[in-house]
């Protein structure tokens, strides 16, 4: 009897804890910390980050604009950003965008930038660029998005900041998530809406397959940026695959 | 007693280690009103006529878009009109709940409430076979789900008449519908997919994000129509071919050419963008 | 009300019968259609099978039953009402005098599932279901072709009326036959269970095509508008036009309020077209040529649709016309 009620006492206790994986907030998975092969007690037969994907990204994707149309296929008029709730600061160098200075400019990428690139209409090409690397080519504006698995190493010299800036990337259960930092300054929308250095995006990448076949990635975005945002920023954009490169068409950088 | 301790830990471990759910738990009170970062004009003040850009939209359904009149809104049996079940995801707050069985603690249902017109939809989750094509058709429709991994996804048939866009563009009552609810921490994207070979020649996909209300309560909605405009007992607004004055505001406002602003697959894709640069600006388009 | 004779003034009137019913000469292989049980609400069911639905409504009285169908799915209908109730059936009420609306009624008239078939009235003791239809409905269906009468004796309604409307109490409920003159046909009745709030609309109201406008037998655009109208007024929906009053289509799936308001938005809206085009003297080639019909053509000019945009725009060209 006493043996009886000691083994459902301790299902009891122990059953429920692994059983649920129920989702109720964050809940990271850090494979490539226990992958990493660095560090005492590395798990020799440990998979990459390339091996442990639970998701397949690769491939080519192309962007299908059924959403803010008259903000991704055109540029729209300077002071034409309902979707954005931008502070003082904000707003004022939003009104004051001069598209022509841009493009008298050198840098007509500032609208490309790793905030917005997922939403300027194009293709992607997704590969592994190493076991450890995800590589995201577009063909609009030629940009390169290296999403690194693994947080730099502590003695490692903090790259420059840059157009796609600095993305740390891990498998989240099923998704991949992509924090990224770093960033020059440039815009959330093509007429303007700055984004400050400080921005700091946490991204989740998911694929879905619909009935039909087509396959999806669907890409989250929380756009944090206190200098020129009231608030947060959530945008998700879909991007459906393609069986090949078909319509891959490189362009440089338009303001325009 | 040391084995029986031991067997005893080894079955826990056991218990401990079968199969968890791979699900996620969607409960709880969403809202997107602070949220709303894609689509603001189309989903809060709402589309302009004529804009019809961005969406695989046939001949049949722009000419029943340009035929829309929005007086068709005042008269009394339109008033309270919901959103369907496909559309209602534009704006406002969500609640969803689980249904279980009391005895297996098995996940029988997905129940959500919209705030917009208090519309509530049943996602069933114990693997019940759709309705009869002869069975009615709601706004809600009839919707079954499944787990693909942590993702919900859920098929939704029986549609009443609704739309893609709440200018006139019509989704019919053959469309199914395909959602993936998609949890991350506190925020909620649901993925739409509608299927409509009357009146759209690809699936039309949008994407709506939610944040988690820790302290989310969703409010009542009633309506109540009342006879606005005394107009003859059937009466139907709406406008002539060729005779709807608006279709081109949207275009000439934006400086979009008249052309894309028709809408078609082809405006989906990026390379149109290319196309559309040699195409005229409307007269008169804003500079 | 006893059986009358009435006697047929009109040949033309036999001829449009015999058209209406040619229109069905094309009838489906009865061998494999099946008859399905959806529940309405209330005491009432629809079936569906081959040709029109039926309406059963069933109680401690007995069966009504709204139409009849094609006469070979008879034995399919009424085992269907068996597997809901083991009572006699009382009633047929015919929405109008198409054969697969009331091909059925010689078969069920004399069924007798269980129990005596007494109606209310003394003088039909004994003698089968009682039919009710509208006098016009009758006429057609009473109405001689070619020396022949359009439907077989047996199965002409037995109680007709000529007013707005009738009404019986049956089953616990308040059952009222509303009349809807130059519609569908010219004897087209809608069928309203108060109790069990649900509307049997016959062929004014049908979700899988365009509208017949039986114009030889008395049928208009505007009446069908105006039918379509009707049963919007009566409809009371739980919210946002959905729910309450159950409306069951002469084809088609069941329905509500909703439902009937986009069919009437349709029928309205390309009425409004012709009538724009007739305005402008538009020969009825021309108004084809306008295709009035465009946006609604993928919902309701299918393939082997059994009325064609082209058909319906030519019965509202002609009803205007008149």
């Amino acid at each position: 009897m006493t043996r009886t009620i000691t083994i459902i006492a301790m299902a009891v206790l122990l059953g429920p804890v692994s059983v649920s994986a129920q989702l109720r907030g964050r809940d990271v998975t850090d494979l490539d910390a226990s992958n990493s092969g660095r560090g005492r007690g590395a798990n020799p037969a440990a998979k990459t980050p390339k091996e442990a994907a639970p998701i397949d990204l690769t491939g080519y994707w192309v962007s299908i604009v059924s959403e803010d149309w008259r903000f991704r296929m055109v540029t729209p008029p300077k002071g034409d950003y309902p979707n954005f709730l931008l502070n003082p600061a904000g707003a004022k160098l939003a009104n004051e965008w001069d598209a022509a200075k841009d493009e008298a400019g050198k840098d007509h990428c500032k609208a490309y930038g790793a905030p917005n690139i997922m939403r300027v209409p194009g293709r992607f090409h997704i590969t592994w660029a190493d076991d450890r690397t995800l590589k995201i080519e577009t063909d609009a504006g030629q940009q390169t998005r290296l999403l690194r698995f693994g947080a730099p190493a502590a003695n490692a010299q903090a790259a420059p900041p840059s157009r796609q800036g600095t993305s740390v990337a891990q498998w989240e259960r099923n998704a991949l998530r992509v924090d990224t930092r770093n960033l020059l300054p440039g815009y959330l929308q093509s007429n303007g809406v700055p984004f400050s250095a400080n921005l700091t995006m946490l991204e989740y990448f998911d694929v879905i397959k619909e009935p039909g076949g087509e396959v999806w990635i669907i890409d989250d975005a929380v756009i944090t940026d206190p200098a020129y945002l009231v608030r947060s920023v959530k945008r998700s954009t879909h991007l459906r695959k393609q069986a090949d490169a078909a319509g891959w068409d490189p362009q440089p950088c338009m303001v325009r | 007693m040391f084995k029986w301790a031991a067997g005893t830990l080894a079955a826990c471990v056991v218990l401990g280690a079968v199969p968890a759910s791979a699900q996620s738990n969607l409960s709880g009170v969403w809202n997107n009103l602070g949220i709303l970062n894609e689509d603001w004009p189309d989903r809060l003040p709402g589309p302009e006529l004529g804009d019809y850009a961005g969406l695989p939209v046939t001949d049949a359904v722009r000419a029943r878009a340009d035929a829309w009149d929005a007086s068709l809104i005042t008269l009394p049996e339109y008033q309270c009109r919901v959103h369907p079940s496909d559309y209602v995801s534009s704006f406002a707050g969500l609640r969803i709940w689980e249904e279980r069985d009391s005895a297996s603690q098995q996940l029988v249902a997905i129940h959500t409430h919209h705030f917009a017109w208090g519309t509530e939809r049943t996602i069933w989750m114990d693997g019940r076979p759709h309705p009869p094509e002869y069975a009615i058709h709601t706004a809600m429709g009839f919707s079954t789900g499944k787990w693909e991994g942590d993702i919900l996804a859920v098929t939704t048939t029986h549609l009443k008449e609704g739309w893609t866009r709440r200018n006139g563009l019509t989704r019919s009552d053959s469309a199914t519908v395909t959602e993936h609810f998609i949890r991350h921490g506190d925020t909620l994207t649901l993925v739409i997919s509608v299927v409509d070979p009357k009146y759209y020649t690809e699936p039309v996909v949008r994407s709506r994000d939610y944040e988690y209300e820790v302290n989310g309560d969703i409010g009542p909605y009633p309506c109540e129509p009342v006879e606005e405009i005394l107009r003859p007992n059937g009466a139907i607004p709406h406008h002539l071919p060729g005779a709807n004055p608006f279709l081109t505001e949207y275009a000439k406002a934006h400086g979009i050419p008249l052309e894309a602003a028709r809408g078609g697959a082809e405006t989906m894709y990026p390379e149109y963008r290319k196309k559309m640069a040699a195409m005229p600006k409307p007269d008169g388009a804003a500079k | 009300m006893t059986r009358f004779k009435f006697n047929v003034a009109f040949a033309g009137l036999a001829f449009a019968t015999l058209g209406s019913l040619a229109v069905f000469a094309q009838q489906p292989n009865f061998d494999v259609v099946e008859v399905k049980v959806q529940k309405a609400q209330g005491n009432v069911y629809m079936l569906v099978g081959a040709g029109g639905n039926v309406t059963v409504q069933i109680g401690a009285e007995g069966v009504v039953l709204v139409d009849t169908q094609f006469a070979p799915m008879s034995d399919k209908i009424l085992a269907a009402v068996r597997s809901l109730t083991q009572g006699p059936l009382r009633y047929i009420i015919n929405t109008h005098s198409h054969g697969d609306h009331v091909g059925g009624n010689l078969k069920k008239a004399g069924a007798t599932i269980a129990g005596g078939n007494v109606t209310l009235d003394i003088g039909d003791a004994a003698q089968g279901a009682q039919i009710i239809s509208h006098i016009n409905a009758y006429k057609r269906m009473s109405a001689k072709v070619n020396g022949q009468y359009a439907t077989p004796t047996g199965a002409w309604p037995t109680s007709t009326f000529i007013g707005d409307d009738k009404k019986l109490y049956f089953n616990g409920e308040g059952i009222q036959i509303v009349h809807q003159a130059s519609a569908h046909t010219d004897g087209d009745s809608l069928v309203f269970f108060r109790k069990s709030d649900v509307i049997s609309a016959g062929d004014l109201f049908v979700t899988n095509g365009y509208p017949f406008i039986d114009l030889d037998a008395g049928g208009n655009v505007q009446g069908i508008v105006a039918g379509l109208n009707k049963i919007v007024d009566l409809c009371i929906p739980v919210y946002g036009q959905e729910g309450g009053t159950m409306v069951i289509p002469g084809h088609g799936r069941l329905s509500d309020m909703g439902d009937v308001i986009n069919y009437r938005e349709m029928v309205t809206i390309v009425r409004d077209r012709v009538q724009d085009m007739v305005k402008k003297n538009l020969t009825l080639d021309q108004v084809k040529a306008a295709k009035p019909t465009r946006d609604y053509d993928p919902l309701y000019n299918t393939p082997g649709a059994f009325v064609t945009g082209d058909a319906f725009v030519e019965a509202v060209y002609r009803s205007l016309k008149k």
